[in-house]
């Protein structure tokens, strides 16, 4: 059984309010979990087609002052969000 | 104060109309009362809109929400497109299928139904016979299903007296942790029954102490965002500003009473929307016509009443020489439509100085909680 990339779970609302933050809503519990730009930025690259790796690729692109340990925080932040039931990964099987 | 790119709530009168027809119902005989209630295909269209926009929540209110025989499609609908709702309602139209169907949806924050007195006397004279064991039916109902209920008590001269035992039925009989009160405003019907309905001044200043009295007993059980329980906090706070020289947040000394237009939009039974269901005369577009987020971010009604909180009130005629200025905010534009026909004016309504002149008393102090 192989993992494939993560994708976002399409029932929770990205709000994007004032600039480039943003809260997560999940309508089924209520609760909303705040976005710094960066998690905007991967929660958008959260779409199968990419893994972490290439998300942070893309982060590295289009943002300056990337730090060296951004791909391990990016990891953790993506594990927070599949703990809550944020995010999750099609199973190939 | 900055502006979010999109609404987070919208409240919609799902319907104009309703099974009753209370004495002081701000709906009815106001802008908002229009003709023609709006098939569903319309609202899930909108609600596709709202889903867009990442709105997460929606008011479902009327007239009485629970008369529309396709309520159950308009939550789905809701439901489909990432959203929580909150239903107001009477309460006498509620059944055992609908609470269960809405518990089941599992988005419901809660519904709110009107229980205005402790016993069929002091509710039905005002909402008609009947009502009150219908409403506290509802409200039973909804609490098997353990849909959460928040309970509105709307004050006015027949209940005033009852407000004790009003708060021992919902509290201590049937074990609320928490209910709202407010009072008849100016609007609506209610300014046709203003005799019958509205507090006199005394009525008014008695209200008040019984309110703090009783929410110091209940432990702040008993809340309030408008009528005389929130007036009471609020005025006690001016007056000891006024005192002590203290600041008061937020901005003080301007229009700066509401705020709900920078969160929230409202849309009429006909599918105009509105800054707020306060102020259904003013239409700033039609929903599946007009683009939402262009309303939202560029009316030109919605940025002047944004505006009104760099107004002051030291501007109008009616504030001068008061000794609250700095501290007041001028309350609630669309009862300052109602009364004097101006959004931008202070309400008379909510006037402090205008309340002590005419005899008004404000409650001690210890009796906040
Ligand atoms: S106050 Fe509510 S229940 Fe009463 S008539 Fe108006 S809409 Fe109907
Ligand atoms: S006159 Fe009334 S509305 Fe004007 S500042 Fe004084 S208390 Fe407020």
């Amino acid at each position: 059984m192989k993992q494939k990339n993560p994708i976002a779970n399409p029932l929770i609302v990205l709000r994007e309010e004032f600039d480039d933050w943003a809260i997560l809503f999940d309508p089924d519990t209520g609760n909303a979990f705040g976005l710094n730009p960066t998690g905007v930025f991967i929660w958008k690259h959260l779409d199968g087609k990419h893994d972490t790796d290439a998300i942070v690729g893309r982060l590295r692109e289009e943002a300056d002052d990337v730090p060296a340990d951004a791909a391990e925080h990016a990891r953790q932040f993506i594990a927070s969000l599949e703990q809550q039931g944020l995010v999750g990964y099609e199973v190939q099987t | 104060m900055r502006l979010m790119r999109t609404p987070k709530k919208v409240d919609i009168s799902i319907t104009n109309r309703c099974n009753l027809r209370c004495r002081y119902c701000y709906h009815f005989e106001s802008a908002g009362d229009v003709e023609g209630d709006l098939p569903a295909a319309e609202w899930f269209r909108f609600f596709e809109e709202l889903n867009r926009c990442a709105v997460t929540e929606v008011t479902l209110a009327g007239g009485e929400p629970f008369i529309r025989e396709d309520l159950k499609e308009i939550v789905h609908g809701i439901v489909r497109n990432r959203m929580r709702f909150q239903i107001l309602s009477n309460g006498t139209l509620i059944t055992d299928e609908m609470a269960s169907f809405l518990a089941s949806s599992g988005r419901c924050n809660y519904v709110q139904v009107s229980i205005d007195g402790s016993m069929p006397e002091s509710h039905d004279v005002m909402r008609g016979k009947g009502s009150f064991a219908k409403a506290l039916q509802g409200l039973m109902i909804l609490r098997r299903h353990r849909v959460h209920v928040a309970v509105r008590v709307t004050i006015h001269r027949k209940n005033v007296n009852d407000l004790e035992s009003v708060a021992r039925l919902l509290l201590e009989d049937i074990g609320l942790s928490s209910f709202g009160t407010n009072s008849a405003g100016a609007m609506g019907m209610c300014r046709k029954n203003a005799e019958m309905v509205q507090l006199t001044t005394e009525e008014r200043t008695l209200a008040m102490e019984t309110l703090l009295t009783l929410s110091k007993k209940y432990n702040g059980r008993i809340q309030a965002t408008a009528g005389p329980l929130a007036e009471a906090r609020g005025w006690l706070d001016m007056e000891e500003a006024r005192l002590w020289g203290k600041q008061l947040a937020p901005v003080r000394g301007c229009l700066s009473g509401c705020g709900c237009y920078w969160q929230d939009l409202a849309v009429r039974a006909d599918g105009a929307v509105t800054p707020c269901t306060m102020l259904s005369h003013i239409e700033l577009g039609r929903i599946n016509r007009d683009d939402l987020v262009e309303i939202w971010q560029n009316h030109a009604d919605l940025g002047s009443l944004r505006g009104r909180n760099r107004i002051p009130l030291s501007s109008f005629s009616f504030c001068e020489g008061c000794e609250y200025l700095q501290y007041c905010t001028g309350n609630c534009p669309g009862l300052s439509y109602t009364l004097v026909g101006e959004v931008n004016h202070p309400s008379p309504d909510a006037c402090l100085r205008k309340f002590l002149a005419e005899g008004g008393r404000l409650p001690e102090r210890s009796l906040l909680c």
